[in-house]
């Protein structure tokens, strides 16, 4: 029932599922339409406000700015005054409880049409967590971590009050870097404060300017920062795409740099193990194969695959039953699968020793809080089977066994599922804006809490509700959940699946890499 | 029994279309300002069909 691995020849053997319906035609005019008659009604809301025949609620010029560049007027502002503003109560929802597999929230009411929310002092209980990325289950206010980090706050306390650099190096940081050195199975390894932080102040200790930096269309923020950052040259490859990727390689060793031509320093490929906008899992055997051809560097983020890949949660390197050796860089966060918070990267031990010195993150930044650092240390134990139990084992296998269960029963109520099979980033799309809202809305009427996505982390048609399937999630929980959201789907009419299921698009399905197996 | 699963269909209805066309989002004033321009819209072309077709046909017959 869990991921299978072919443990001879390490090449994955099992029939690579990704699958991204089309966007059906009438839903797309539709779509558009919806989205000129709001364009209209924002542009006559904004024509009011301006003539102040309506009470202008958000952030304007003063009366003395008025013959300066204008500062709202570019489209992000319009969009956010006109469209996000009508439905923003699907939004920064506050949560009083821990955000396990069900969690509280404050009730809240607008009479002015979202400018300004009211809390009526209700608290909606057990509201069922599709959304938290807590894939095991690991958020919780009991148990084994929960113990160990309060035992943890109350021997060092809750702050650090000095960076790596200077004292706040505890002996735990050490613990928990050889603990996550050995997990991974890399030489040594790294941890920071902040998952974001990570990339985005490592990846310019790394690269610099004469470097190449080839990353994935959808990119996390954070790593676009981080290459940006850099000063490196930056070249996109189409999402997935290995085709694009060796274009992109072959040009960049044949031309070298764009006016000296001479070779360039470092080539290096950014790509993340699950990207969680589409639920995508990254072609790592290919990538591999390319990277050592060319010989490139791989920076893999890990943030979603790290503890919900793989049949003992090590990631998507062992997902495809390869060497993590052959990955120069590993990143990941310890926000998703640990229940924590921080990043760490992974590596030879020349390269965390370089990092140790020159990374602004480890320089400048405080270190982790202890409890923070307890908490890994101990879900992390759990995962690996070293505390003597076998829980991590099941949560994993529970894991991969709700993952497929609730993408399998979503597929056969006729939605839209992008992503692969075994993902448990499940993005469900509903492309109309009024859907958005609504979705969001009538799932907390009927106390499922969900993430609803829209432009401008989404293709503006593409609007999604994006639901993280966890391990703390019994089958009871999914079957309400799965029921309820059937029946939403109907009133909304949301099942625009016309399965008629198209293998990941632009990308000629090789037969050669991935054997299709009958079982 | 029949009138009030016709008004209840005819509510759905209502609902699908204030879905599609993102009215759902709008203020209860813009939803007027906007149903009122489609009906007054749509009444024209069909006043303007009523009063014209037949001579219309006719003259499609006599040719």
């Amino acid at each position: 029932n869990s991921s299978h691995i072919c443990h001879n020849g390490g090449i994955y053997k099992r029939p690579f599922k990704e699958s991204f319906e089309e966007t059906p035609m009438l839903v797309a005019v539709l779509t558009y339409m919806g989205y000129g008659i709001l364009t209209l009604f924002g542009y006559l809301r904004d024509f009011l406000r301006e003539w102040k025949i309506e009470k202008c609620h958000n952030a304007t010029e003063r009366e003395e700015q008025k013959d300066f560049v204008p500062l709202y007027q570019d489209f992000e502002n319009f969009y956010t005054r006109n469209l996000y503003m009508r439905i923003r109560d699907s939004w920064n929802r506050p949560i009083c409880s821990v955000p396990g597999a069900k969690f509280d929230i404050l009730e809240r009411v607008s009479y002015d049409y979202n400018w300004t929310f009211k809390y009526t002092g209700r608290i909606v209980n057990d509201v069922i967590n599709m959304g938290s990325y807590n894939y095991l289950g690991f958020a919780e206010n009991s148990g084994v971590c929960a113990d160990a980090a309060a035992e943890m706050t109350l021997k060092y306390g809750v702050g650090v009050c000095s960076t790596r650099r200077e004292i706040g190096n505890l002996d735990k940081h050490e613990e928990l870097e050889k603990l996550v050195a050995k997990f991974l199975g890399v030489e040594a390894s790294m941890a920071f404060g902040m998952g974001f932080a990570t990339n985005s102040m490592n990846i310019p200790a790394l690269v610099g300017k004469g470097c190449l930096i080839l990353s994935d269309e959808l990119n996390h923020a954070s790593l676009v920062l981080g290459a940006r950052l850099s000063g490196a040259t930056i070249r996109v490859f189409k999402h997935n795409n290995m085709q694009s990727l060796e274009k992109l390689l072959k040009d960049a060793i044949v031309h070298g740099q764009p006016r000296t031509h001479r070779p360039w320093k470092k080539i290096l490929i950014l790509v993340e193990g699950i990207y969680s906008m589409e639920g995508s899992i990254v072609h790592l055997p290919d990538i591999i194969a390319l990277k050592k051809k060319y010989k490139a560097y791989l920076y893999l983020d890990e943030a979603h695959s790290i503890g919900a890949l793989g049949p003992t949660g090590r990631g998507v390197v062992e997902y495809f039953g390869l060497d993590p050796r052959d990955v120069d860089i590993m990143m990941g966060t310890f926000t998703k699968s640990f229940g924590a918070a921080g990043g760490y990267i992974g590596g030879t031990k020349e390269l965390v020793d370089y990092l140790r010195t020159h990374s602004h993150s480890a320089v400048y930044a405080t270190s982790m809080s202890p409890p923070v650092v307890e908490q890994i240390i101990t879900s992390m134990k759990c995962i690996m089977g070293e505390d003597g139990t076998t829980l991590g084992q099941e949560r994993v296998q529970q894991l991969a066994e709700n993952t497929r269960y609730f993408r399998r029963k979503l597929q056969e109520m006729g939605f839209i599922i992008y992503g692969n099979d075994d993902s448990p980033v499940v993005p469900m799309m509903l492309y109309m804006p009024a859907k958005i809202g609504a979705f969001g809305r009538e799932m907390l009427k009927r106390n499922i809490g969900v993430v609803v996505v829209g432009f401008p982390a989404t293709p503006i048609i593409e609007s999604r509700a994006r639901f993280c399937v966890s391990a703390a999630h019994t089958k009871e929980m999914l079957d309400t959940a799965l029921n309820v959201i059937n029946e939403v789907g109907d009133l909304l009419q949301l099942k625009y699946s016309r399965h008629r299921l198209v293998p990941l698009l632009d990308r000629p399905f090789d037969e050669t890499t991935y054997e299709e197996n009958e079982d | 029994m029949g009138l009030r699963s016709a008004w209840k269909q005819m509510s759905w209805l209502y609902y699908q279309y204030l879905l599609i066309t993102a009215l759902y989002m709008l203020e209860p004033w813009e939803r007027t300002v906007f149903n009122s321009l489609l009906i007054s819209v749509a009444g024209m072309a069909v006043y303007t069909g009523y009063v014209f077709m037949p001579q219309h046909i006719m003259a499609i017959l006599h040719y």
